[in-house]
């Protein structure tokens, strides 16, 4: 029995010790949570936020957004100049003599077959849609359906299969208006004007891809003719971008390093990047606590509204300062920055490119065929005036989220106002309700409200419930459902009203108000409206972008103001988790777009800044004073004491007498693990109310400060209390 | 013996086809599609009908039988023998193309995962989730039987309640509160670990400590009731009468026989615990199998689903097989 158990042992401890051979590997300079594991590193199929994010380090477009600037103008990316034609169709994009990371030039042919690769109707990309701005593009999308159709039905040879593939790509050469005049100039003709075209070249499915290596991953389908790329391209192929992968080890870890060859590889200041796959919310918060993680992307543990309480109550505790600050237009980060440390304000709430609405079913009959109630415009109206949007965002969400009047958030797109939308009155929505055939709410049927199971919105919906039920005196019942059978039912606009959110895509208002297009696959709410398509036509036509903009925001107007398919309740925000004393270079804009080969470290004990700075100045432990009066301090200047920032005209200049130097928290002999350690404990130890935490941990965190055994273990440690644990 | 062996290896391919079809009948009929996104955009209807014809999802039977034609080696077999792996190899070389990896048993593309086949997915992930099974079971062992057998010398004691209880407190707490818990005092307060806890051997405790508690508490109880028995036997009056020490009793002759149910019960739990947990791999951030047999009945991902499973099942079938033939070894009279 022994023997047998001994065996056992001998066993478990051989396959662990097979399994230890992958020994972590060394800390990477910046480490993050990304929200969850990345789904692809292709830029045609990525569609996720998380995806889009890391695409934005390994790749790179003609054009970019500055995401540092709330506005996100559009600057030169790859392409270092480009004109457009008068008539606005033909852009020429002058490419800058840059190489992949292999080594390879970058050719204008590259960014041909990328946008091949997007046009094509056999890969199911997402964006394939904005390919058909392009002159031809979308009749070549319908040549090669049609193609792959007639080869089904011939008898079908892998000779044939692969002569239609070559094919293909010499009629897409032939039919679409791309040219490429020398190997580093790129003109596009477009099907029509359409101002936000440069907006589209910065989105990542218009990024290149080096044709002589992703060419070499493509596979013919012998039976269908269909193309697809082996996955294993995204791992081999080089990059363009400011990163490149190092290494994918599935619900492990990615690494990215930095890429040498990288056109502005002297403003990217992290060498190493790394994302780990940690995917329990709490485990995430906890993760960032030990100081195991630099940046933790979407926080949704179920005690973030009490860190956003935390944040506020830290806020205001310096509300004099954070006014001052504010006044000299810093961005909330850099007020942070220059406040005196706190782990409260840790927490970081920026706003997100997204929308959180009330579907309502437009469709005369419900498919069970009951009488739709809310087929009459004036009864959407009622039931949007009656809800009590703040009461939600405050007293439900506690996230301090924006209430919305309008689906586009305000401010998000550049040159675009939004409507103001409908604001509360519950009069006027029961008059509207009477006028409707139902005063009182007599003779109305139960609205039902369909939720998802998955997306805590059970208490949104007993909110608005509950203002249908007060104000307009109609019953309402709220139905739970599990995320497919929920999505079907949406999909087939099989319920009354739904929970329902979107994120918008490109900085366009389309994205976000085309789903309501009667034709279009996202109309959930089988909402026809023929004054609005025929905004949405005009605006497709227009080549003035600020007539356009108007045409589009006629178009919001008639959605939030007059028929009301969907009640706009909130914009959702995005909760960051980083320290802003050691990090900065995440960007806070409107469309919580982030390029995070951007950030820097700022403390001596994040790698980066020990290896690069050889000399002393770099290496020197920095930090603005946080008693002293350094409220006039520009954010560039703050930059500049580490290292000179990129686009600062002159860092010493800019840099005020009250920077002082302070002494780090660690000295740079000690070893990197215990400077972790320790920060992870003079983070919690300083912080009596850290607000991250259930009373429970408060509880058992203020035992830890006093238990008399964990202080002998931490002198065994050789740990002494960090000087600014004792504030 | 051998008879035994070899009969229950045959009946193995037979077991997993009866699974393989009651899996996918199941799965099939779960709704939704595993084409779209969980929310956002949806694509084009054309484009999820080609997708559809790629990966046979259109029709029951179709996929049925592709699915059995790739994962069992089949259609490998049949490629290579009619030369068109060949014919494929020396087109894709002469078009300047990467020849095209075919595995032998192919479990086919993820659907969620989009860069992934199954194989891949699974194949990293098993070892993971087999290391710290048997650790977990390992702990379990060690654990659980020590509690049984200090409980079973004095039933009824104070030793004997307190390992009861805490056997009880085993059973009922979910392992996200203890896993959470563990996390918050060694790595958060201490700073002993780290999070994600994967990597280093020493990473392996604390997950698997959490892992082992159930199967500890169960082994206890197993342990406790049989040693009970086994003390009031004939076997052990005589032993005692002939002057061993309890000592000697319980570990030498009570212990063996008492272990019997145990021994029938490890079969179980370790394929169990060796095929990952996903409560634990969750909170301990931990790349193992378990999250995928939750995962992928969520996205409908069905090549995924089916693969976990057949996994699982080989494992239950191949771990009861081992369990019988120690029986016989630590029993010879059982046949």
């Amino acid at each position: 029995m022994f023997r047998l158990l001994a065996a056992f042992l001998v066993i478990a401890l051989g396959i662990a010790a097979t399994l230890a051979v992958s020994t972590p590997a060394p800390r990477a300079d910046f480490t993050i949570i990304n929200g969850g594991d990345p789904t692809t590193l292709d830029p045609i199929v990525a569609s996720w936020l998380r995806d889009i994010r890391l695409m934005r380090c390994l790749h790179e477009g003609l054009v970019r957004s500055d995401v540092t600037k709330d506005d996100l103008p559009i600057e030169p990316a790859l392409a270092e100049r480009w004109e457009v034609s008068p008539d606005a169709l033909t852009y020429t994009f002058h490419l800058r003599a840059a190489t992949w990371s292999d080594g390879t030039p970058l050719r204008s042919t590259d960014f041909v077959y990328a946008w091949l690769r997007g046009t094509l109707p056999d890969s199911a990309a997402d964006y394939t849609s904005f390919f058909f701005h392009i002159a031809g593009a979308r009749d070549f999308f319908d040549w090669r359906t049609a193609a792959l159709a007639a080869f089904a039905k011939q008898p079908q040879t892998s000779t044939a299969a692969e002569q239609l593939w070559q094919h293909t790509k010499s009629t897409f050469r032939a039919m679409v208006a791309i040219q490429t005049p020398d190997e580093r100039t790129l003109v596009v003709t477009l099907a029509r004007p359409a101002p936000y075209f440069l907006d589209i070249c910065a989105s990542v499915a218009f990024v290149p891809v080096c044709e002589s290596i992703v060419s070499r991953y493509e596979v013919v389908d012998p039976g269908t003719a269909r193309v697809k790329w082996d996955t294993g391209w995204t791992r081999a192929a080089p990059s363009i971008g400011a990163m490149r992968l190092d290494s994918w080890r599935f619900k492990r870890e990615m690494r990215l390093a930095k890429n040498p060859a990288y056109w502005d590889a002297a403003n990217v200041r992290i060498n190493s990047m790394a994302i780990l796959s940690i995917d329990d919310p709490v485990s995430q918060a906890m993760a960032f606590q030990t100081g195991g993680v630099d940046w933790v992307s979407d926080v949704v543990a179920p005690f973030r509204a009490e860190m956003v309480a935390a944040k506020n109550a830290f806020r205001a505790e310096h509300a004099a300062a954070v006014d001052a600050l504010r006044a000299k237009g810093l961005g909330p980060a850099e007020i942070d920055r220059a406040l005196p440390a706190d782990p409260r304000k840790n927490t970081h709430i920026f706003p997100a490119f997204g929308t959180f609405f009330w579907n309502l079913n437009c469709s005369p009959n419900l498919p069970d065929g009951r009488v739709n109630p809310l087929a009459d415009a004036r009864v959407r109206r009622a039931l949007a005036l009656a809800i009590d949007k703040r009461a939600v965002a405050d007293g439900v969400r506690r996230l301090g989220e924006a209430t919305a009047g309008s689906l586009i958030p305000p401010g998000s797109i550049r040159n675009y106002t939004t409507p103001a939308g409908l604001s509360r009155d519950p009069d006027a929505a029961r008059r509207l309700l009477a006028e409707a055939g139902f005063p009182n709410g007599s003779n109305f049927p139960t609205i039902e409200l369909l939720i998802n199971k998955e997306q805590n919105t059970d208490l949104v919906a007993q909110a608005i419930a509950k203002d249908w039920e007060r104000e307009l005196g109609i019953t309402t019942a709220i139905i739970v459902r599990e995320t497919k059978v929920f999505r079907e039912q949406v999909k087939n606009a099989n319920y009354i009203t739904s929970s329902a959110s979107w994120f918008g895509d490109y900085p366009d208002p389309t994205t976000f108000l085309e789903i309501n297009r009667t034709d279009d696959g996202n109309n959930d709410r089988r909402y026809s409206s023929k004054a609005f398509d025929a905004l949405l036509a005009k605006a497709e036509v227009e080549t003035d972008p600020a007539a356009r903009a108007a045409i589009l925001a006629d178009a919001e107007r008639i959605l939030v103001e007059q028929d009301l398919p969907l009640i706009p309740i909130f914009h959702y925000v995005n909760l960051n988790l980083f320290n802003p004393d050691r990090l900065e270079g995440i960007s806070s804009n409107r469309r919580s777009e982030q390029q995070l080969f951007r950030v820097r470290m700022r403390t001596e004990d994040s790698p980066a800044s020990r290896r690069e700075g050889a000399g002393g100045r770099a290496a020197a432990p920095t930090r603005i004073a946080p008693q002293s009066s350094n409220l006039s301090v520009p954010p560039t200047a703050s930059r500049g004491v580490l290292a000179p920032a990129p686009h600062a005209p002159n860092p010493t200049d800019a840099l005020p007498t009250a920077i002082a130097i302070v002494e780090n928290r660690n000295s740079p002999q000690r070893s990197q693990r215990t400077q972790r350690k320790t920060r992870a404990l003079a983070s919690s130890s300083s912080s009596s109310s850290y607000p991250c935490s259930p009373v429970s941990l408060r509880v058992l965190r203020a035992l830890r400060g006093k238990s008399p055994s964990l202080r002998v273990l931490r002198a065994l440690r050789g740990e002494t209390p960090s000087p600014e644990a004792k504030p | 013996m051998i008879g035994l062996i070899l009969r229950r290896l045959i009946q193995l391919p037979l077991i997993l086809a009866i699974i393989y079809t009651a899996t996918l009948i199941l799965a099939w009929k779960v709704p939704g599609n595993p084409l779209e996104n969980p929310e956002g955009r949806r694509p084009a209807p054309e484009v999820v009908a080609a997708m559809k014809a790629q990966y046979n999802l259109d029709n029951f039977w179709s996929f049925y039988f592709s699915y059995l034609d790739s994962a069992t080696g089949v259609r490998y077999l049949r490629h290579e023998l009619s030369g068109e792996s060949r014919q494929q190899r020396e087109q894709a070389i002469a078009a300047g193309r990467l020849p095209p990896e075919q595995p032998i048993f192919d479990l086919g593309p993820s659907l969620s995962y989009r860069e992934q086949r199954v194989n891949e997915i699974i194949g990293s992930a098993l070892p993971v989730s087999m290391a710290l099974g048997a650790l977990a079971i390992f702990f379990a062992l060690i654990l659980g039987v020590s509690a049984g057998v200090i409980g079973a010398m004095k039933p009824n004691s104070f030793a004997d309640v307190a390992t009861l209880s805490l056997s009880m407190i085993g059973i009922s707490l979910p392992s996200f509160v203890i896993g959470a818990a563990l996390l918050l005092i060694f790595p958060v307060w201490l700073g002993i670990g780290r999070i994600p806890s994967w990597g280093t051997p020493l990473d392996m405790i604390l997950p698997a400590f959490t892992l082992s508690l159930g199967f500890a508490a169960y082994i206890a109880r197993l342990t406790r009731m049989s040693m009970i028995e086994q003390l009031q036997s004939d076997y052990i009056r005589t032993a005692r009468a002939k002057g061993v020490s309890i000592r000697g009793v319980v570990l030498r002759h009570a212990l063996k026989n008492a272990l019997l149910p145990v021994l029938s019960y490890l079969g179980p739990a370790s394929a169990l615990a060796m095929t990952g947990s996903f409560v634990v791999e969750r909170v301990f951030a931990i790349p193992g199998l378990g999250q995928h047999f939750v995962n992928a009945v969520r996205n409908k991902d069905l090549f995924l689903i089916i693969g976990v499973v057949l996994i699982f099942s080989t494992f239950l079938v191949l771990l009861n097989l081992a369990v019988d033939v120690l029986y016989r070894v630590v029993d010879p009279r059982i046949e």
